[in-house]
């Protein structure tokens, strides 16, 4: 470990030099400078169409925190993230365990299935349960036999996208809980099972502990990803009925290339910034303090 | 007894769980063989009562969707390619060398994960409009050259090369670049398989990107096709059937057939998450 060669042969340095300076020259300029970029153009009065890049201070963070629809977006993402990873990590480590579980049979055709609509482009996708949702042939309505205008309601198109979100990526969690349960280690069972504990208390105090670092590593991965959804707003709602399923990043698209306003877009990118930074934070804490 | 009904009970669950995931490809690909007059009508029934090509048909003779396709094969390629070598040699250098200032280049690689696609997209786009690259492929490829996620899996990859190995390389007079193709390259088989099925998805389903970038119709990729043939054919759901088909199924076979490498793939992914 600590031993070191003492010298380092000139190839190395090269190669180290070549690839580090590409690699440095490519973040400045896809992430160093666009994040500068942003922070100046929230402060500009920004529009690329008619060239205007004009100085207005924190004017657009004012407009930004009176501004209902901003509001409303923020809303509705935090609902969105609140129930999808809910229900994501629920659905992903309920099937993990069922199909992990030694009674099961045909294990890797039902990984098989569950990992499927993962995989698929979510436009294509999106516009399928579009047309399921539809309260004249769609398939949600036929099969539960409801009359529900799920798009069209505003209180039902949220939840409506949140459903589809769900389906699309449970997936992720069961392979992913699928594959920490097969690393955990059997002799705590063994104990345990000695111990006569049932399986309820062996799922509770055994395998939920032992999960934590996977649990960790999906509920901020999908924190991340899903305060950057807006694939399904735009093919399903465009934010509507209403402003009833404005997602922020939605409404960043909607006011940089829709109104073309930039940098109020771009005050509220770096609010979606923020708050990614806070959630990530907080679930690191989270399972930090649940470990004492 | 208490084990069968249990055994019975989990496999009904998982059935059901596994119906309600397939059911909507189903019914898309079923479907998409249905005329208009049949998907909207009221009297439904999940099988096509007559069973028709018409809605392929006509949807490559309104609008060219497998040029769509290619080009999206096309730019994924080519992208996963360039993804998957910048992914190892930053792996390596990151994984295996000491130098000044590496934990801060592996920060900001992190960091690339983290920011949202809104803050860095604006700036993205001005830059590129500025430079000309408009309706250029070039403008799909150039910003997705590396990816964070990628080189933090190399070099997870990486530090499990035994050091040993190199050493024996370097004895023998090879030197770094040669090392790095000929013998480390080869060995990472897993977590190159895992940046490529994730890198080509990403490609594959990105909407916003193509869309502001691209301006002709014959060099757009199917995302984008997809929504424009939305936006004109609004009420022709069988075309739309056809459509979302042409652009999942072609996936899930590639999925199917691939499945265990795929899911060997995002388990490596996480478990040093």
């Amino acid at each position: 470990m600590f031993k070191r060669r003492p010298l380092q042969s000139k190839s190395e340095i090269w190669m180290r030099n070549i690839v580090m300076s590409i690699l440095v020259i490519y973040m400045v300029i896809f992430l160093i400078v666009p994040v500068v970029m942003v922070l100046m153009g929230s402060l500009h009065q920004w529009n690329p169409l008619n060239g205007t890049y004009k100085w207005i201070g924190i004017e657009n963070y004012t407009r930004m925190f009176s501004y209902p629809t901003f509001w409303q977006s923020m809303f509705n993402t935090v609902i969105f993230c609140i129930f999808v990873v809910f229900f994501r990590v629920i659905l992903g480590l309920g099937i993990a365990y069922a199909v992990n579980s030694k009674m099961t049979r045909f294990k890797t055709f039902f990984r098989t299935v569950f990992y499927m609509p993962t995989v698929t482009p979510l436009v294509a996708v999106a516009y399928v349960w579009k047309i399921m949702y539809n309260p004249q042939f769609g398939l949600i309505d036929k099969i539960f036999g409801l009359d529900i205008n799920w798009l069209y309601d505003s209180a039902f198109a949220l939840p409506a996208l949140m459903l589809m979100t769900v389906w699309k990526d449970f997936g992720y969690a069961v392979i992913l809980f699928l594959s920490g349960l097969l690393s955990l280690p059997s002799d705590c069972y063994e104990s345990a099972s000695i111990d006569g504990a049932n399986a309820w208390q062996t799922f509770r105090h055994i395998t939920l502990p032992l999960l934590k670092p996977t649990m960790l590593f999906v509920v901020v991965t999908s924190i991340i990803s899903y305060l950057q959804a807006y694939v399904p707003v735009l093919v399903m709602t465009k934010g509507g009925p209403g402003t009833s399923t404005y997602l922020s990043s939605y409404l960043v698209f909607d006011q940089a290339f829709k109104q073309y306003n930039f940098g109020y877009a771009s005050a509220i990118s770096l609010f979606i910034l923020v708050l990614t930074a806070i959630f990530t934070v907080i679930s690191f804490k989270a399972a930090g303090s649940k470990e004492n | 007894m208490k084990q069968r009904v249990l055994k019975i009970t989990l496999f009904v669950i998982l059935c059901l769980a596994g119906a309600a995931t397939v059911l909507p490809f189903l019914w898309m690909l079923l479907s998409s063989f249905k005329t208009n007059a049949e998907i909207e009508a009221l009297e439904q029934s999940f099988l096509p009562r007559h069973p028709t090509l018409e809605n392929y048909i006509n949807l490559q003779n309104n609008f060219d969707f497998l040029r769509y396709f290619a080009n999206s094969i096309l730019i994924a390629l080519v992208v996963t390619i360039l993804v998957i070598y910048t992914s190892c040699i930053c792996g390596y250098v990151l994984g295996k060398y000491k130098f000044k200032g590496k934990n801060l280049i592996f920060g900001v690689v992190m960091m690339t994960m983290m920011v949202p696609w809104s803050v860095t997209i604006i700036p993205r786009y001005t830059m590129f409009v500025k430079a000309g690259l408009l309706d250029s492929y070039l403008s799909l490829i150039l910003p997705f050259m590396f990816s964070g996620f990628g080189i933090f899996m190399m070099k997870q990859n990486m530090e499990n090369v035994p050091n040993e190995l190199l050493e024996a390389a370097r004895l023998d007079g090879a030197n770094e670049f040669q090392i790095f193709h000929k013998l480390v390259f080869p060995l990472c088989k897993n977590g190159i398989s895992a940046i490529a099925i994730f890198q080509f998805l990403w490609v594959w389903e990105d909407y916003l990107w193509p869309y502001l970038m691209m301006d002709s119709e014959q060099k757009q990729l199917l995302a984008v096709g997809l929504t424009q043939f939305n936006g004109r054919y609004a009420t022709d759901y069988g075309g739309l059937f056809a459509a979302t088909t042409i652009s999942i199924l072609p996936v899930i076979i590639v999925y199917v057939i691939f499945q265990k490498r795929f899911i060997a793939g995002v388990a490596a992914g996480a478990v040093k998450g």
